[in-house]
């Protein structure tokens, strides 16, 4: 691997002051950066290591949810008591991402700021919207697990198992940068909805998330109102291991409520989490039985646009909404 | 192993050649890496920064604390393979995806490929010759040899590190349990059903 120097800050302001331009990348678990350095995809001088920055490691309850630090790893997120009590579906999906050794190592700031896995993308020689340049080989090309929703500009697909099930929960990313002090000096603390956080390619391609340079995730805050809802997390993989879903569904269903307490997303099928308020409207007040599942199977694919080898997404959601609904019924688990 | 196996007629392995024409020059020391015990109590406003050249990094390896210089963009296992010439932990796609290089760090199980040796500095770091010795094996890794759980054994270091962590978590995992313990690990043999059945017969035996 090419030779780089380390910083190693030990406080959000160092590390965010540090960060001049973004060419010097921050780590934290390092199983994604260290890879693209690698493979030649990034090429810092400087890395700045987050890791002995304290403050950022704990889970606490904040009385308005949890609060998630941002170096908490993904283990320690899915064996949690609070996360398992208040947001199971969380645990779900963690359960089913990377490998154990990864989800040992990744964080929960670093899993939402990681880089999507498009094979052009992670390519040395191709240059597209999203490195700069313009254009999407992908559009065109080798688009078996690329987007099917939203793929116009740049068809990658949200790599992060946790992100639609962040978006569900409504989640917020708490944010922090040495720019904005309040007037005791300590650095003030931003936060931007789970739904904005996620940047779509029309509104910006260079970025997946909306941090400018400089700006660091801090935590994850997960709002205790959801404690009620019955949730249902159902996705598809090639491979059950070290492996990303093709499509998945995260149905947060509230008894009782109306078309706007419940959360459809979709993950996997679009470079951002896709919140599905039509699907959201179907569900509404109704039954949950066959009806609403035929009605929400043929409202799923519209919008779509697969590509040339993506059609299969349609259908697989189709299925994956059908298996969420029986399982928010209470019905026995499809694994 | 049998002693011969690896050595030349010349009584030169070829391993410890390599070992020897691997080992790094002098390298001026640049800073010291303040210990994850020590962050937050530092003054200063400008941090650390090290590298790229070599540096002291000192690691506790299987209860041993070393320090050795190498450059800070070390992965921890370029750090133990080229630097503490612990060549057990295995070198395989170098992108967190096979497990072939899983070293136990505080108990738990981690792709030693894809993260910052510096980043383990006041760490345990346990690799597979910190699990038993060839005289005195593991009742996991006496198991592996009953159980024929290998084939070309590539993988098998990182299979018994993975297994040790699990039994070490859960000493009676059922099936279902073993298969997500091994998840992270690739056996392109495919051996996993005799390693299955090592990890229940050391379970049985109720050893680690």
């Amino acid at each position: 691997m090419r030779q780089f120097k380390v910083a190693l800050p030990n406080s959000i302001e160092q590390a965010s002051a540090l960060q001049k331009s973004v060419d010097v990348p921050f780590i934290a678990g390092g199983t994604d950066l260290l890879a693209r350095i690698k493979e030649y995809i990034d090429t810092p001088d400087l890395v700045v290591d987050l890791k002995r920055i304290e403050g950022l490691g704990e889970i606490t309850s904040t009385g308005q949810g949890i609060r998630i630090g941002a170096l908490v790893t993904m283990d320690d997120v899915a064996t949690n008591r609070l996360v398992a009590e208040g947001f199971p579906a969380l645990v779900e999906t963690i359960g089913n991402a990377a490998t154990p050794q990864i989800r040992n190592m990744a964080t929960i700031g670093g899993n939402i700021c990681q880089k999507p896995r498009c094979w052009y993308l992670r390519h040395e020689g191709y240059s597209c919207a999203k490195n700069g340049g313009s254009g999407c080989w992908a559009r065109e090309g080798e688009n078996e697990f690329h987007a099917i929703f939203g793929n116009q500009v740049c068809a990658v697909t949200h790599p992060s198992n946790m992100a639609p099930v962040l978006v569900a929960y409504g989640a917020s990313i708490e944010i922090q940068s040495s720019e904005s002090k309040s007037s005791d000096g300590t650095l003030e603390k931003r936060q931007v909805e789970a739904e904005q956080f996620f940047l779509t390619p029309e509104q910006d391609p260079t970025r997946e998330v909306a941090l400018k340079p400089g700006e660091i995730v801090t935590a994850v805050l997960l709002p205790a109102k959801n404690r009620t809802d019955q949730w249902s997390y159902a996705e598809a993989r090639e491979k059950q291991s070290f492996d990303w879903a093709q499509a998945s569904v995260t149905v947060l269903y509230q008894r009782g409520g109306r078309s706007g307490d419940h959360r459809v997303i979709l993950g996997a099928v679009s470079p951002a989490p896709l919140r599905r308020a039509d699907l959201e409207e179907i569900i509404g007040s109704r039954a949950l039985d066959a009806d609403c599942i035929q009605a929400l199977q043929e409202k799923i694919g519209e919008g779509a646009h697969p590509l040339s080898q993506n059609g299969y997404k349609v259908p697989m959601l189709r299925g994956l909404m059908a298996k969420a609904i029986r399982n928010l019924n209470g019905e026995k688990k499809e694994g | 192993m049998d002693k011969r196996a690896e050595e030349s007629p010349e009584g030169v392995s070829r391993r410890h050649f390599l070992k020897g024409a691997g080992a790094a020059a002098a390298v001026v020391t640049v800073a010291k890496i303040p210990s994850v015990v020590d962050a937050g109590h530092e003054v200063s406003d400008d941090p650390v920064i090290l590298g790229p050249g070599s540096i002291p990094i000192t690691l506790k390896v299987n209860g041993v604390s070393r320090e050795i210089e190498a450059p800070p963009s070390t992965t921890l296992l370029d750090m133990l393979r080229e630097y503490h010439r612990l060549t057990g932990t295995k070198r395989v796609c170098d992108r967190g995806s096979c497990g072939a290089c899983t070293v136990l760090l505080d108990g738990r199980i981690v792709d030693s490929c894809s993260m910052l040796a510096i980043d383990a500095v006041g760490r345990e770091i346990t690799t597979v010759e910190g699990i038993g010795t060839p005289q005195n094996l593991t009742d996991l890794q006496q198991a592996f040899v009953e159980k024929d759980a290998l084939q070309c054994g590539f993988c098998t270091p990182g299979m018994v590190v993975s297994c040790t962590a699990l039994l070490n978590q859960n000493p009676t995992p059922d099936r279902d349990q073993i298969r997500q313990g091994i998840a992270g690990n690739i056996c392109r043999c495919g051996t996993y059903q005799n390693i299955i059945e090592a990890v229940e017969h050391a379970s049985r035996k109720g050893g680690k």
